[in-house]
């Protein structure tokens, strides 16, 4: 079960040789509660991927503080204890693979963590089965021979592995399809609801992580401008526009629907969206 | 992510006198000063240094970049001096156990990590003021007789560019690499040495296929381009030497002949 | 000039590709004819063969059975092969890949070298490419150091300078953020109403609404063929074919289960809405 991730005014700046150089993130401060899953959404260029960095210390923060329950993260032995408990998965998960053979490249994680026998053989299989990888047919594979989408599987199976209390991922649907998109968000709503994990999915693309996230916080230039429910991305007049984002089109239409007056119960769900507007149809024609 | 600041073999776009002239005629005096390096010892050595740091000031070249590029090498230009300093025979200075230091081997310790750190400037300043494009163009245009022997020199001199063009993009997606594999556990930041090596190859393979993949990705975009259809290349910037680079430089190779001449 | 250059159409007939080393054929028995001055969005889900498709038009593949057209010329004769890349230009998915020169104005030049062009014209070429594209001011430039958007423009720029009647696009939005990809999107119709052909290979449906024909390929072969409308207004069939549906048509659908049937194929918001307060 996770514990609640919070980041108060967090700093962070790459050091570029004495240059002066816009820091990477700045004055950021939010809460991650246990079992959140929060769509950190921002332009290339924003901060977000430094963000989901810092927020599994794996860069630890210039300036400001990190606290992990309780505990506040810093200095070497506490960032170290912290890391083990979140888990990042880069973009182009296929950079990372690079065992003799696909169960080996997911033991990898466990096996770092000190994890042999069969404590480690049951994080593979069960990494795998939830990732939707049959280990009966690919274990012994290198992964270099998979298809593109097995092996972003693989190497999500890689950091489920570890069993992480806090999973971000870097922009982890791009260049899959609409099978391959499905596929990903199920096995995290799987890992999600097993494990009470908390989910941070970092994207540009809103429409990915749409049906997944109950909160959006949109980054630009390194800040972080506002947390909304998407409802709160409904009503609010955030300008998604000036931030190099677009309300997905179920997320436009409700909007619009909104705006008019016209109440959905679920803006996530056709038919209500449908129900709604053929409520407004008939009372249009009822007038007449 | 940034991209990262590598001071070897990494071009500068801020001009300096030295980016306009003719590449073949850079390339060409960093050979003759190389040879000349070796020819040279003691003080000879010391004034040419001197003289090319100058001239490199006079041509607005930024120093401390240079200095950055020698800093990254220290290693290679301290073992070269130890290996001299107690490997070469001589009269005995000092000497501890086994480990004798003597006076030619100081002399020849500091000569030959001289040497390197002269051909260390020489190298970065030749990459720091000719974009890679314009270094392959002319290599390409001073081996083209080689073409006569079938050599396929026009490939081979865009593969070495567009290879220099790959480096800094190859340590970005390193660092990319370590972070991700540190982010399942891996020590590359261990005090033990032994687990830092282990955990390089993690990094390694990845690395070495994304080069690959890109390599063969950026191949299909030339194709694209119609490289290599049979046509010869002509070129929006020309190699055309002109009269004052080429006397500039017959000075710089006479500059360093009178040096020899220094008792 | 002759015969061949009054054909300005890509013709692909009966086309069929297998990878080396591959059992399954990429690409099966594929027809289609493209025209100059439309965009035709070609869409598939993974490893349907639309990328494959892409490659044939201008000849970095050659069909395994059928034929492609470019222009008149066959991409299958190895003599041609610098005569369809001038005709029919492409770029690519990934921005960093596609970059050779160490300024902007290198890069968009590397086409135009390529050819033998004399300096005076590569000159010539570069500037207006620039100029259309929208990034003179990125001329000297590096370009590694731009934004992806902007490195975009800049292999467009490239492709522009070849002077092609086509632009074929494979995936060049997919790496970028929302900004970025309308900016290309503008681009190419701009393009397009220059008289360019342009074949946009895309997974986002949106894209493929503003497109004068859409072509959707499932295992190698089109699965459909027709406008937006027409291919991608039935949601159910939109997903059998691999694809994520248009919100739009799926609540449309709802609604036709409702008992209102929405006129025509909607696929905007705009277009429900109006028929909402109509």
């Amino acid at each position: 079960m996770a514990l609640r991730l919070r980041l108060e005014d967090v700093s962070f700046s790459y050091p570029l040789g004495g240059r002066e150089e816009a820091p990477a993130i700045s004055g950021v401060s939010m809460s991650i509660e246990p079992g959140d899953i929060l769509c950190l959404a921002g332009a290339n260029g924003s901060g977000k991927s430094t963000l989901a960095q810092v927020c599994t210390g794996l860069l630890s923060p210039a300036s400001g503080a990190l606290y992990y329950g309780d505990r506040r993260i810093q200095g070497r032995s506490s960032l170290l204890q912290f890391r083990r408990s979140a888990g990042l998965l880069f973009q182009n998960p296929e950079d990372q693979l690079f065992a003799d053979t696909v169960e080996k490249d997911i033991a990898f994680g466990p096996r770092n963590h000190g994890l042999r026998g069969e404590e480690l053989a049951r994080r593979v299989r069960d990494a795998a089965a939830l990732v939707g990888l049959s280990l009966d047919d690919l274990a012994s594979r290198s992964p270099f021979s998979l298809s593109g989408g097995e092996q972003r599987r693989a190497a999500l199976a890689g950091v489920l592995a570890l069993e992480p209390e806090v999973l971000v991922l870097d922009e982890p649907f791009i260049g899959l399809d609409y099978e391959g998109r499905t596929g990903l968000a199920e096995a995290l709503m799987r890992y999600h609801d097993e494990r009470g994990a908390s989910i941070v999915i970092v994207t540009h693309d809103l429409s990915y992580a749409w049906s997944l996230a109950t909160r959006f916080g949109l980054i630009s230039e390194g800040r972080l401008e506002n947390v909304m429910t998407s409802d709160g991305m409904l009503a609010g007049d955030a300008d998604l526009a000036s931030l190099g984002m677009q309300l997905p089109q179920w997320g436009a239409l409700a909007r619009e629907l909104m705006r008019a007056g016209i109440a959905v119960d679920d803006p996530a769900d056709p038919r209500s969206l449908a129900g709604a507007m053929a409520k407004r149809k008939e009372a249009a024609g009822a007038g007449d | 992510m940034p991209a990262t600041e590598i001071t070897i073999g990494q071009y500068i776009p801020t001009p300096t006198l030295l980016h306009r002239v003719d590449p073949r005629l850079k390339f060409g005096a960093v050979v003759i000063a190389t040879v000349f390096i070796f020819i040279y010892s003691g003080w000879p050595l010391l004034a040419f240094a001197g003289f090319l740091l100058a001239l490199l000031a006079v041509c607005r070249l930024p120093l401390l970049r240079l200095l950055k590029a020698l800093r990254a090498v220290w290693v290679i230009v301290f073992i070269t001096f130890l290996l001299q300093l107690f490997l070469t025979p001589g009269e005995v200075l000092w000497h501890w156990g086994f480990l004798s230091i003597t006076d030619t081997g100081l002399a020849n310790g500091l000569l030959f990590s001289g040497r390197v750190v002269i051909l260390v400037i020489l190298l970065s300043a030749l990459a720091m003021t000719t974009a890679p494009l314009k270094l392959a163009d002319g290599l390409e245009s001073m081996l083209r007789p080689l073409a006569r022997l079938r050599v396929p020199v026009a490939h081979i001199t865009t593969v070495l560019s567009i290879t220099l063009m790959f480096i800094p993009g190859i340590l970005d997606q390193s660092h990319k690499l370590v972070r991700a594999q540190m982010a399942r556990g891996a020590d590359l930041e261990s005090a033990n040495l032994w687990r830092r090596v282990k955990s390089v190859l993690p990094v390694l393979v990845p690395l070495f296929v994304k080069v690959f993949h890109d390599a063969d990705e950026l191949a299909v975009a030339m194709d694209a381009r119609a490289y290599g259809g049979g046509m010869r290349r002509t070129r929006l910037y020309p190699l055309k030497i002109h009269v004052g680079e080429a006397v500039l430089t017959a000075l710089f190779v006479a500059a360093c002949v009178g040096i020899l001449f220094i008792p | 000039m002759g015969a061949a250059d009054a054909d300005v159409t890509i013709k692909v007939q009966g086309l069929s590709y297998t990878y080396p080393g591959s059992e399954v054929p990429a690409l099966q028995g594929v027809d289609l004819l493209l025209e100059p001055g439309k965009t035709c969005a070609l869409l598939g889900r993974n490893g349907s063969g639309k990328s494959t498709l892409a490659r044939c038009l201008n000849g970095l593949l050659q069909p395994g059975a059928g034929r492609v057209s470019a222009c008149g010329l066959d991409t299958a004769e190895a003599a041609n092969a610098l005569d369809v890349y001038r005709r029919v230009a492409m770029v690519f998915q990934n921005p960093d890949t596609q970059i050779v020169g160490s300024t902007v104005e290198e890069e968009v030049a590397f086409g135009p070298e390529n050819l033998g062009l004399p300096q005076a014209e590569i000159r010539a070429r570069v500037d207006e490419a620039l100029d259309m594209v929208g990034i003179t001011d990125l001329a000297s430039r590096q370009p590694l150091r731009l934004s992806q958007g902007q490195k975009q423009l800049v292999a467009i720029a490239g492709a522009v300078a070849m002077k092609p009647h086509f632009l074929v696009s494979d995936e060049s939005t997919s790496m970028l953020d929302h900004t970025a990809r309308l900016r290309i999107l503008e681009l190419f119709e701009k393009l397009r109403g220059g008289g360019m052909g342009i074949v946009h290979v895309t997974h986002f449906l949106e894209e493929a609404t503003l497109a004068d024909s859409v072509v959707v390929l499932e295992r190698g072969r089109v699965a459909a063929q027709g406008t937006p409308r027409q291919t991608l207004g039935d949601p159910e069939k939109v997903r059998s074919m691999g694809l994520d549906p248009l919100a739009v048509t799926v609540v449309a659908f709802e609604l036709e289960k409702l008992g209102h049937a929405v006129d025509g194929d909607v696929l905007t918001v705009k277009e429900l809405l109006s028929w909402l307060y109509a």
